[in-house]
């Protein structure tokens, strides 16, 4: 089991803490950008827990796209490619 | 047009700043209270994080701890803060969603241009700067930070008045990378205040952000409810000055 933290910074800043090993056991997602509704977060991590890894980009970005779009969510500050690429970057 | 209720500066600590928030945002949804603006110090000194970050990467627990500063999650996103006890004015705005831009950021432009108002009164030539800060000359004076719950908005920020820098610092984890991003060498050069741009008072400051905030309002001067103050306390400990909330990340 490995675990990796890395800090990014887009318009704001992200930081993800990943405990994993061929999938993810353990995300947490924090930084100074916004969500509304916060609670959306959740979602999102829930969804990037238990995900194969190397990780499939693009299905991972449709499927937290869908997460917002869902909640009518809008995240300012940093976009799910952000995330999404910064996922794979701590998990390589 | 809504009449706000405006209360005028007083200084709490940090968990029952945060719970009247959330007491006032409560009571606005039920229709009990106004829509109301409040001005507010800090005592004793704090530190806010976001609600999105991670305390023991932003804080430096330790230093806080030793120097009596308070620790608190915020309701809203955004950055740590550190609120000196006489060094800044914070202000909420506590509102129903349907007076403001349903744009987020437009929303936070409305509420900043009246604090960039108050500034021009005192002679400070302050612009919003997207997504949630006031600057001048490229120096932070303002930091404002939003949410949005049950069809209520919630804006609060801070001007600050007089920063203690060294003090600041030692108690924010502040990325390096943030820093280098901004192409500023010195941390120092990230932030200004009143007192650095002008000679006026923190009455001044206080009476310019009454205007301000007054000048496209229908105002009437006021004070928290029993109720708000009653509920804020139960908030404080549910939730504010509760470590499974404050550590959560």
């Amino acid at each position: 089991m490995k675990t990796n933290s890395i800090t990014r910074k887009f318009e704001k800043m992200l930081r993800l803490d990943v405990t994993y090993t061929d999938h993810i056991e353990n995300l947490k997602i924090t930084g100074d950008f916004f969500l509304d509704p916060e609670e959306t977060l959740d979602q999102i991590v829930t969804e990037l827990t238990g995900i194969t890894i190397p990780i499939q980009k693009d299905l991972l970005i449709r499927k937290t796209r869908y997460i917002l779009d869902n909640n009518e969510a809008e995240l300012i500050g940093i976009t799910v490619e952000d995330i999404i690429n910064t996922l794979e970057e701590v998990t390589q | 047009m809504k009449k706000f209720r405006m209360i005028t500066f007083t200084s709490f600590n940090a968990f029952t700043n945060m719970a009247l928030d959330e007491a006032i945002m409560e009571f606005v949804r039920k229709g009990i209270s106004q829509p109301t603006i409040r001005f507010y110090g800090w005592d004793p000194s704090a530190v806010s994080i976001g609600i999105f970050q991670g305390v023991r990467n932003e804080v430096n627990l330790d230093a806080t701890k030793a120097a009596g500063v308070d620790v608190v999650r915020r309701l809203t996103g955004g950055g740590a803060v550190y609120h000196d006890r006489l060094g800044e004015v914070t202000y909420s705005l506590i509102a129903p969603l349907d007076m403001f831009p349903t744009n987020i950021i437009e929303s936070y432009r409305v509420i900043c241009d009246d604090i960039i108002f108050a500034l021009k009164e005192l002679g400070i030539d302050a612009v919003f700067s997207p997504i949630n800060d006031i600057i001048v000359n490229e120096q932070k004076i303002s930091g404002n930070a939003q949410t949005r719950r049950n069809g209520i908005l919630l804006q609060h920020g801070t001007i600050l008045y007089s920063v203690d820098v060294e003090t600041m610092f030692s108690l924010l984890n502040v990325s390096n990378q943030k820093i280098s991003d901004k192409l500023i060498k010195s941390v120092q050069k990230r932030v200004t205040s009143v007192v650095d741009q002008t000679g006026a008072s923190m009455e001044d400051l206080q009476k310019a952000l009454v205007m301000g905030f007054k000048r496209n309002r229908e105002i009437e001067f006021g004070d928290y409810t029993d109720q708000e103050k009653s509920r804020a306390q139960e908030l404080v400990k549910e939730h504010f000055k509760n470590d499974i909330w404050t550590y959560r990340l």
